[in-house]
């Protein structure tokens, strides 16, 4: 089979995938004693549409933003949740939500969440970039360790963020910070994530020889004409921006950035072109996936928050990447 | 396309790589950059790329300074091999060489001609990664030809240092080929027996700075190398009457290797 033509069915594969799971999180209903597939009635249907949508919109994000993460940083592990960024634009979030308690009182939920969600997660994009260096190169072991510790830094400041609000208050931000998917959100700021997305599928599709040439090391990428400086600058701030727009949509959500390019490259192989498309329909398969696992089960009180459901998949795969020697570039 | 060196000086922070050197390169000419470790021949190859920008000095290509021309310009005149490449995607042989015409018009019958030459059809769909060292130096040496044009520059570091002496052999006669039909190469390598016999011209580096330069005959002049690495070296005839260079290291010579035919 040429590569082409494994691309195209592929990609037809992971289409389906996430139509499917699409479609699955707008039928399943949980009725007594186990779950039902059925259209929902109108009111609902309203609901469903919108956390279908913003699902779809996160796991795209997430997946295309891991993708550029990995190939510009030639190191396999990368994706915003180990790297810190994820737990940054939460940090950024979380000050707005505090400075919108403490301005408002209790009843505000600081739901301008998107501008402070991009500033913290490009700072601490930053910081990880500029201390995962050696000697002017960019050490994978490094830049897993550092974004590692400067994720645990802005845990720390989470946690204190936290720590200043009332209890009940208390109770929304934990909920947020392991990952929600909402039913309801502002229309612009769906909106503009979608946006933000669409525009990082295609910049990541277009740049995808780019990407390609990056994955050499910089003198050799440079030598076959690639700027590679300028290409990881603009891509990094792709990469946080769309990471920044999911924690501001859904909260934290980890390993999706992880696994999506992972599993696309096990489809679709390593051209970049077609594994940005393929890992956002993974993506998109997964985090919908896992929302459509969140609806099954019933568990605790309330509505299980979807990190738990990632985390469980995320965390062997990203062990499994670790021993096998996948994860190394 | 000429290569202009000149008075070029390159310091890491500060520690000074290179010092005032001045030289030349022609088109047809197959120079070898010589040197012992740390003499600066990396830092020179890398500036002459324009991957560093000098401290002091400048290299012109054609009269052009070398670090102002954009990626894109020089990989039309510049084709770069390290001494070793990684690349970290799970490439295939043929999509590495392909990343050669990465600023360039798609050409694959140019391709599979590079990757033909350099022996690597029967491993053209494998993983790059799953070669040996030997192998991998010869996809990258592909992947230059496959970019470089008739009339460029072609840079190498120890292009040859991990082939067994079979494809060690082919690779330089590609790159005396390539000299004949027009291209400058400039190839840094350790071996001086194998450089006396490939190399039309040398440069010798010594702590940063150019010891000498000019046809390889005369720079490889025994007392001068026995200064420069610390090491005898005698020039021989072989059985063709052909002069040939060999080392005689002052631990082999007292026989700490006492090997017997």
């Amino acid at each position: 089979m040429s590569l082409r033509t494994r691309q195209i069915v592929g990609l037809a594969c992971l289409l389906l995938l996430a139509a499917a799971m699409c479609l699955l999180r707008v039928l399943i209903t949980r009725v007594d004693g186990g779950i039902s597939l059925a259209w929902p009635e109108a009111g609902i249907a309203g609901f469903r549409l919108t956390a279908l949508s913003v699902g779809a919109i996160v796991g795209c994000s997430l997946a295309v933003s891991g993708v550029l993460l990995q190939a510009l940083l030639r190191n396999p592990l990368a994706e915003p949740f180990i790297l810190g960024i994820s737990s940054g634009a939460g940090l950024g979030v979380m000050a707005a939500m505090y400075l919108a308690y403490r301005l408002h009182g209790p009843g505000a939920g600081g739901e301008e969440r998107l501008a402070p969600a991009i500033i913290g997660a490009l700072i601490t994009l930053a910081a990880v970039y500029a201390l995962g260096q050696r000697r002017g190169w960019l050490d994978p072991v490094s830049l897993v360790l550092v974004g590692v510790i400067v994720s645990a830094i802005c845990g720390a400041g989470i946690m204190f963020f936290q720590h200043l609000v009332d209890t009940g208050l208390r109770g929304q931000f934990t909920t947020w910070l392991m990952g929600y998917i909402p039913e309801a959100v502002d229309v612009w700021v769906l909106r503009l994530c979608a946006i933000i997305a669409l525009i990082g599928l295609v910049v990541g599709g277009v740049m995808g020889r780019a990407m390609d040439a990056a994955t050499l090391g910089d003198d050799e990428a440079r030598s076959v004409g690639l700027s590679i400086g300028p290409l990881r600058v603009a891509m990094f701030g792709l990469a946080g921006v769309l990471a920044a727009s999911t924690v501001a949509l859904a909260g934290p959500i980890g390993f999706v950035g992880l696994i999506a390019p992972h599993l696309a490259r096990l489809v679709l192989g390593p051209k970049h072109a077609a594994l940005v498309v393929g890992a956002a329909l993974c993506g998109i398969a997964i985090t919908v996936g896992a929302d459509v696992a969140r609806q099954a089960v019933d568990v605790g009180a309330g509505r299980m928050p979807i990190g738990i459901f990632t985390a469980i998949i995320g965390g062997p795969a990203f062990i499994w990447l670790l021993l096998s020697g996948r994860g190394q570039s | 396309m000429s290569l202009v060196i000149d008075n070029l000086g390159f310091s890491y922070g500060r520690l000074s790589a290179l010092r005032g050197v001045s030289v030349r390169a022609e088109p047809g000419q197959l120079i070898a950059v010589l040197g012992p470790n740390a003499a600066g021949k990396s830092t020179l190859l890398r500036c002459m790329i324009g991957a560093l920008k000098p401290t002091a000095g400048q290299v012109l290509l054609d009269g052009r300074t070398v670090h102002r021309l954009s990626p894109r310009t020089l990989a039309m005149r510049i084709a770069y091999v390290p001494q070793r490449s990684i690349v970290s995607a799970a490439f295939t042989v043929r999509q590495v060489v392909e990343l050669g015409r990465y600023a360039l018009p798609a050409d694959h019958r140019r391709v599979s001609e590079s990757i033909a030459n350099l022996d690597l059809s029967d491993v053209e769909h494998r993983a790059y990664r799953t070669l040996s060292v030997g192998q991998q130096q010869r996809v990258t040496l592909a992947r230059a030809f496959a970019q470089l044009a008739p009339d460029g520059v072609m840079v190498l570091d120890e292009p040859t240092s991990a082939m067994d002496l079979q494809h060690a052999s082919r690779a330089l006669e590609l790159l005396a080929q390539a000299a004949r039909a027009g291209t400058t190469v400039i190839m840094a390598m350790h071996d001086l027996s194998v450089a006396a016999m490939a190399a039309s011209h040398a440069w010798l580096l010594h702590r940063g700075e150019l010891a000498a330069e000019g046809a390889t005959c005369e720079v490889l002049e025994a007392q001068r190398l026995q200064r420069v690495f610390g090491v005898g070296f005698t020039w021989i005839k072989d059985g063709a009457g052909r002069p040939r260079l060999l080392a005689d290291p002052p631990a082999l010579a007292a026989g700490a290797y006492n090997a017997t035919p």
